[in-house]
């Protein structure tokens, strides 16, 4: 593979909360290529929008970038503090789309107006041009009658609509990363397909890098080349989408598989995960997943894994790729689907 | 937005009507020395009864409060008794009303400018010294009572600066003292919820849009917080006529201004009942006119209420 | 000692025994995330971190045991007894500060020092009387008002009538109809204080009775007594400390300013706005200031530190700050 866009290793964030002190992302690594498209797949609490917020330093004011470096463009953002630095990077080169459309644009200000911003503020366009821009990039984002929708405000605008101009935005000045953080969570399941859709329609337009953060396996197939699985801070396996869903290898990824209402089995109960990811306040021994592990090994308390290659493409951090272990089977879900996907392949 | 001002206009006017009534009630309650004038003592039973019977104080309550809204309607206040006996209220509030409004506006003005400066002043550095100085001003002013400190205005203000001491209106320099001294508290609460506004829509969520965006924090502040906390401090500032009423009543009698403040302070010293109610009514005619002007230009200046009733997707 | 070979081996069986599995604990794994986060140690903990506000508590309780305990203390004087010159036989007007007489004399011979506390013990009774009320019949208030539905427009409609009238207006108006009195002075405190109260109560009860996580609650079966004890009772509480400390400074506020109109208590009762009027009457004699200076600082003094510990109070309760 050619050299990665984005490389970030072993980034660790922290935030100080309550007189504590609070682990995040506990040393997570990832490498972005040019034009594909990586879906960052956790549980909320599992540090995937922490993570990504800290490529643009939009970590909240009580955050920061511990250790760790995020390579971009020859300059690392890791080591990046004031604003005038973040300026050259935010919005213009990464730029992020963020959960909810209802509150995510200022409603005192025409739709117009705010993505007019972003063209003024990066591409120096300015009066009729940008205006003319704009309604360009309304209607590329599928608004209907963009330029009597350019003079509207964010109330007039359904969700769906308003994560389109949320997207147009966005896109607005032509970044190479586009960072979409669970941007169909809040809306209806018709809209999200939609949102979805547009989504990787703009990527192949333009296209742009792209990383999409969601707590939803369901959606991952649909949107992503690649895909990395995040557990506590960690990245706890990553690889293709077929590497991930027909043959994932970490006990987790299995679980989160055998969660997906899609996948169940006709008149079995549903697989739920018990308990909640540790509290990151806590120092995390060991492997974090095996409190909730049934089949954890006495080592996964003690010692942290590391990442054992399955593939070129394919790595997991779990022991029990190690050869010492003993032999694990997935469950019953992952198994089915793998000898589904098997019978399609051969 | 006009339909919105219409109904909210009603509303008001809804408001008013029970104000008055509220307020004719409690004039019922007056002691009823304050109807006889200056020779109360010497008056025999007799005759009282037949002042008391002349005013109209006598009849059945519900003849009282028809004749209190037709007196109204005609734009009659009544007639003083003892502060200027027999002279028409409306006489002696036309004297007075220009001096109040006058002092009114130079205080809304000073206020607002200083205020919101130190608002924007205090937002901007949140958490951070300044916003901490300017903060013990606003706690200073908000919980120490006017009386005291304006009274060591007046003592130092006088003796330091040699500025005078009482009003006179052909002296420029009599003005300042006054005119500060109303302002303080406008100023202190302006600056209060200016930053208080400020501070809350630094939380928004649009914000992180712009700051996603790549807008820098000084284009954000300028672009969307202060624009947007704007809104709510319009709603709020034609109101806080009602916080200033105080400062202005002690201040305008603290350096004799001629004014109504100063005016009510004598009529209820003095027990001057019709000139008490037509001040009462005034001022909380002025309450209601405040809150209904916030409201409208809130409508003005917010979309959302602007296009509510036009038909927008909502 | 053990071989270099012997530690190998043993290394070997522990890490065999490693690669065995562990014991699934259910209880364990419902634990992980456990958070012990409690609502009340932590607006303890964020109020404690305020050291202004901690200071100026520790003053105000020390102030407030002192003023009612100052007229048991030895050598203290009556605060109404007029003091009679011997060397003269007449009153020992406008004495200044010295030994005998702490805060010097007002101008009828009666003793500052003893005067300055027993106001300061009216205004605090006043104000702790009136803030009672305020936070009882507010909170009654606001709850019939927010739950009896019938009610609810009636209620509306006459806090906007009552919230239409500038306070300042209203206890005027109730001080001059009733005559002044130290019953009439808390009448007509306790006349305008409440409103506050009673909408945040209000407020409260409708967000209860409507947000999401109320009504997921009561979906769950939990009963109202239980989301009211859990969900709004701490918050409400804090409110109620914040309103109690912020009443103080606002009733001595009004106290002072009816005095100024002529409304106050009678002169024959000491309380910090008759000091403060009986010392500004003298003001312009430069000597004799000191008559409104200690009226003026203690009053000062004790509704900064009121109005700063209910807003810290405020603060600390806000679990948005809790972190």
């Amino acid at each position: 593979m050619s050299e990665p866009i984005l490389s970030a290793r072993d980034v660790v964030i922290k935030f100080s909360l309550r007189g504590q002190t609070l682990t995040a992302v506990r040393g997570a690594s990832l490498d972005l290529y040019e034009g594909e498209s990586v879906a960052i797949v956790g549980e909320s609490g599992s540090g995937k929008s922490v993570f990504t917020k800290s490529w643009i330093g939009m970590l909240d004011a009580n955050g920061w970038v511990d250790s760790g470096s995020i390579l971009f463009e020859g300059k690392d953002l890791a080591k990046f503090k004031t604003e005038e630095e973040w300026l050259t990077i935010r919005g213009k080169k990464i730029a992020m789309v963020f959960q909810d459309p209802m509150t995510a644009l200022n409603p005192l200000r025409t739709i117009g107006s705010q993505i007019q911003e972003t063209l003024e503020l990066h591409q120096g366009l300015r009066g009729q041009e940008a205006k003319r821009r704009t309604i360009e990039i309304l209607a590329q984002v599928g608004i209907s009658e963009p330029e009597m929708r350019y003079r509207q405000y964010p109330h007039e605008f359904s969700g769906g609509m308003r994560q389109r101009v949320v997207i147009a935005i966005a896109i607005a000045c032509n970044p190479r990363i586009l960072i979409c953080d669970e941007p169909t969570t809040s809306l209806d399941v018709t809209i999200q397909a939609q949102i979805l859709e547009l989504i990787r329609k703009l990527q192949k337009e333009l296209k742009v890098t792209l990383v999409y953060i969601t707590h939803d396996l369901g959606v991952v197939a649909n949107v992503a080349d690649r895909v990395a699985v995040m557990y506590a801070g960690e990245i706890i396996e990553y690889g293709t989408v077929e590497e991930i869903f027909y043959d994932p290898r970490h006990p987790y990824t299995w679980a989160l598989l055998s969660s997906l209402p899609q996948l169940g089995i006709k008149g079995q109960p549903l697989y739920s995960i018990r308990g909640t990811p540790p509290n990151l306040f806590n120092e995390i021994r060991g492997d974090p997943f095996a409190p909730r592990n049934p089949q954890a090994l006495k080592i996964d308390f003690v010692k942290s894994p590391p990442f054992f290659q399955v593939s070129p493409t394919h790595y997991a951090k779990t022991w029990l790729l190690d050869p010492r272990a003993p032999k694990v089977e997935p469950p019953e879900i992952v198994k089915a689907m793998r000898a589904k996907y098997e019978r399609y392949a051969v | 937005m006009l339909k919105y001002s219409l109904r909210r206009l009603l509303h008001s006017l809804v408001t008013l009507f029970m104000v008055l009534t509220l307020v004719f009630l409690l004039m019922r309650l007056l002691p009823v020395e304050g109807y006889y004038g200056e020779r109360a003592d010497k008056l025999t039973p007799a005759q009282k009864e037949a002042i008391l019977r002349k005013m109209g104080l006598l009849d059945p309550w519900y003849v009282q409060l028809r004749n209190f809204y037709l007196q109204l309607l005609r734009g009659d206040l009544g007639v003083s008794v003892i502060y200027r006996a027999n002279v028409p209220v409306k006489e002696i509030l036309a004297a007075k009303i220009p001096y109040s409004v006058a002092f009114g506006l130079g205080a809304l003005v000073l206020s607002l400018v200083a205020g919101l400066a130190m608002g924007i002043h205090m937002a901007q550095n949140k958490g951070l010294f300044w916003d901490k100085f300017w903060t013990w001003y606003v706690v200073f002013i908000n919980a120490v009572p006017g009386a005291v400190y304006l009274l060591f205005i007046q003592l130092y203000g006088t003796s330091i600066t040699g500025l005078p001491m009482l009003f006179d209106r052909y002296n420029v320099r009599s003005w300042i003292l006054p005119l500060v001294s109303m302002s303080l508290s406008g100023i202190a609460a302006n600056a209060m919820w200016l930053r208080r506004f400020m501070v809350d829509e630094l939380n928004k969520d649009y914000i992180r849009l712009a700051r996603a965006k790549g807008m820098s924090s000084r284009a954000i502040m300028v672009k969307h917080v202060l624009r947007n906390a704007f809104v709510p401090l319009a709603n709020y500032l034609p109101a806080s006529i009602l916080f200033t009423i105080s400062g202005s009543i002690y201040v305008e009698s603290l350096y004799s201004i001629p004014g109504m403040g100063g005016l009510l302070v004598t009529a209820i010293s003095r027990q001057d009942n019709p000139l008490v109610q037509a001040l009462v009514l005034i001022y909380s005619s002025l309450g209601i006119l405040g809150l209904f002007l916030g409201d409208v230009l809130m409508a003005i200046l917010d979309p959302r209420i602007r296009l509510e009733k036009q038909g927008g997707a909502r | 000692m053990m071989t270099a070979k012997e530690k190998e081996v043993i290394q070997a069986i522990e890490e065999q025994e490693l690669f065995t599995f562990a014991q699934y604990d259910p209880e364990a794994a419902e634990r992980t995330g456990y958070s012990d986060y409690s609502y009340w140690r932590s607006t303890i903990r964020v109020f404690l971190r305020n050291k202004t506000a901690v200071f100026l508590l520790i003053l105000m309780t020390s102030l407030v045991a002192f003023t009612f305990i100052q007229p048991y203390l030895p050598g203290q004087k009556d605060p109404i007894k007029i003091h009679i010159d011997p060397n003269t036989g007449l009153q020992l007007r406008n004495h200044p500060p010295d030994k005998e007489f702490w805060f010097g004399t007002n101008s009828i011979g009666q003793d500052l020092w003893a005067r300055l506390w027993s106001g300061t013990r009216t205004s605090l009774l006043i104000a702790i009387i009136v803030g009672i009320w305020e936070i009882v019949f507010g909170t009654f208030v606001g709850a019939i008002w927010g739950y009896v539905r019938p009610l609810e427009a009636f209620l509306t409609e006459a806090y906007n009538v009552i919230s239409n009238i500038p306070t300042t207006i209203i206890l005027m108006l109730i001080a001059y109809i009733l005559r002044p009195s130290f019953q009439t002075m808390i009448i007509a405190m306790c006349a305008t204080g409440w409103l506050g109260m009673a909408r945040f109560v209000r407020n409260q009860i409708v967000i209860i009775r409507d947000r999401e996580y109320n009504l997921a609650s009561r979906c769950l079966g939990t009963p109202t007594g239980r989301i009211i004890v859990k969900n709004l009772l701490p918050y409400l509480v804090s409110v109620m400390v914040m309103r109690v400390a912020l009443s103080i400074p606002g009733t001595i506020g009004w106290e002072v300013f009816l005095t100024y109109i002529g409304l106050g208590l009678p002169l024959n009762i000491p309380s910090l706005g008759n000091l403060l009027n009986e010392g500004r009457r003298v003001m312009m004699a430069p000597a004799l200031r000191y008559q409104l200076f200690f009226p003026a600082v203690v009053l000062s003094v004790i509704t900064v530190s009121f109005y700063v510990l209910g807003n810290a109070f405020a603060d600390a309760s806000d679990p948005r700050n809790h972190f």
